[in-house]
């Protein structure tokens, strides 16, 4: 279980991770849902020890990530936001490094496994420069996953992927949750955090504005949404709690409209008054 | 042998851009310029310490060559990884001790010192130099080795860019190469000047490097030399250690 209490960081004046507290259990996709700056990558890097809080405490498991960073490396696995592979070694090496570094046993047959699983064996030799952008994240993917981690955090995971190789990504993370694995992910990919996440937390300016279901932040803020374009040309999301409300507006307008079910960017939207793209 | 990895991940960068074309001859430019100008030029002309310059020049060069080499590879590496390509990330998050991260990098800072040294001492040979390797010899180009490795863990923790670096070795390491006894005896030094070469780690290096017996200037040169070794590990440890992005 991830607990965070009171969890704040600070770069000078600015505060990206703003008193956030929230729990993640075992067997749950978590996913971290707002736009760039909102203090995804933050609490990510907080939690996997790259980052030290200013103030608030979190734990994995009960280790604390301050006082007992060796416990809490030895059962994190993260896929990170930038490209960390040492792009002048070959796929094989990144992952012998990697596991050599977390004394994984059983190395050889590992790292055949993992290269395997995400269609990389026939490139092991290769290095990592040659690779596309998304070779190279599925690359990231397989060491992540080389320790069979207990935490998985996955910062953006898909971002740039086709939609092929995203989904298989995403067979990948169900996986591990069903195998009795806590992930966390961050996402500004709407699709992503709804065919994913158990659980949603909604961040802003480095605050947490709503955690629960995806199902149940739909229903908070009405489930349906008519949209229409005003007379400024600006876009009107209306969100209606029923498909006759939404039909009510549908009938009191001239204007053209589109009517469609609520996703979780309405619901940012609804919270904040800004897109998650922006 | 938690060390091990990060050695082992240096070695392989190391390797491929040692077969890259040029690469040797590069890296090794200035130090033979040296060797070939000075050395060949005054070297049989000039007596220094009761031997030729060329003698006197070649255990110099492979300390500055050594100094220069470790130190360069390391901070220059350290701060790319850190800043640039940020895979110090994947060495930080690995479950071992901040001590076997520096001692990994400071061990692959040495072997690319005494590469270099290397070259330097064939070239020596070649020339015509009556360079003979002792115990002595040996055992400072190693503790030399360690300790601008570990100098070059600590500068490229704290540089905040990649330009960063080379100021550091414009301000810190090149004075040092021409006043530390690398190509004249520090002792036609002004007095004051004197004083401040003496607190130079380089100018001990230079010291022993020469000695063929342990008197009493080696084993001071050995005392200092070995505190800054010391000093320079354990803060690098402890940067290592309070990492955070």
């Amino acid at each position: 279980m991830i607990k965070i209490e009171q969890l704040t960081k600070e770069y000078g004046k600015v505060r990206a991770v703003d008193s956030l507290s929230l729990e993640i259990h075992r067997e749950e996709v978590f996913g971290l849902l707002g736009p760039n700056g909102a203090g995804k990558t933050t609490t990510i890097k907080i939690l996997n020890t790259l980052v030290k809080p200013t103030s608030g405490r979190a734990w994995l498991d009960g280790f604390d990530v301050v006082q007992n960073p060796l416990e809490i490396k030895q059962r994190i696995g993260v896929v990170p936001q930038e490209n960390n592979l040492d792009r002048d070694l070959t796929a094989y090496e990144n992952l012998k490094i990697y596991g050599l570094l977390h004394h994984l046993p059983d190395l050889s047959r590992k790292i055949e496994e993992r290269l395997r699983s995400v269609d990389l064996w026939e490139r092991r030799h290769d290095p990592v420069q040659t690779f596309s952008g998304g070779m190279q994240r599925r690359l990231l993917i397989a060491r992540a996953l080389l320790g069979q981690p207990q935490f998985l955090f996955l910062d953006e995971p898909t971002i740039g992927l086709d939609p092929q190789v995203r989904r298989e990504i995403w067979n990948t993370i169900r996986r591990i949750r069903t195998q009795g694995g806590t992930v966390l992910l961050t996402t500004h990919y709407i699709e992503e955090a709804e065919a994913l996440s158990d659980r949603v937390g909604i961040l802003s300016k480095g605050k947490l504005i709503a955690l629960d279901s995806p199902e149940n932040l739909k229903k908070m803020v009405g489930e349906y949404v008519v949209e229409y374009i005003n007379q400024d040309g600006s876009k009107v999301y209306q969100m209606c709690r029923t498909r006759e409300d939404a039909q009510c507006h549908l009938l009191h307008t001239e204007n053209e409209m589109t009517f469609r079910k609520a996703n979780l960017e309405d619901v940012f939207v609804k919270l904040t008054g800004a897109r998650i793209e922006t | 042998m938690n060390w091990y990895p990060i050695f082992l991940r240096e070695m392989l960068q190391f390797k491929k851009k040692l077969f890259r074309l040029g690469y040797i001859f590069t890296s090794m430019m200035v130090p033979l310029l040296y060797l070939l100008a000075f050395g060949l030029g005054l070297g049989r002309s000039v007596q220094v310490a009761g031997g030729s310059y060329f003698d006197y020049l070649l255990p110099g060069l492979v300390a500055m060559s050594s100094m220069n080499n470790s130190y360069n590879w390391i901070a220059s590496g350290l701060n790319l990884s850190r800043l640039y390509f940020k895979t110090f990330q994947v060495l930080v998050q690995a479950p071992i001790a901040p001590t076997s991260i520096i001692a990994g990098y400071v061990i692959s800072g040495m072997v690319r010192g005494l590469f270099a040294s290397l070259m330097i001492i064939l070239v020596g040979l070649l020339a015509g130099s009556g360079f003979h390797l002792s115990l002595i010899f040996i055992f400072t180009l190693l503790l030399n080795c360690f300790l601008f490795s570990n100098l070059g863990v600590i500068v490229g923790m704290i540089t905040k860019s990649h330009e960063d670096t080379s100021t550091y070795a414009n301000f810190f390491i090149l004075p040092m190469v021409f006043f530390s006894g690398t190509f004249f005896p520090i002792e036609r030094m002004p007095a004051l000047l004197k004083g401040i070469i003496l607190c130079l780690p380089l100018t001990h290096t230079n010291i022993l490097i020469r000695k063929t017996v342990w008197d009493g200037q080696a084993w001071l040169a050995l005392l200092v030399m070995t505190a800054y070794a010391a000093l320079f590990f354990l803060i690098g440890s402890r940067m290592i250690r309070n990492y955070s992005e």
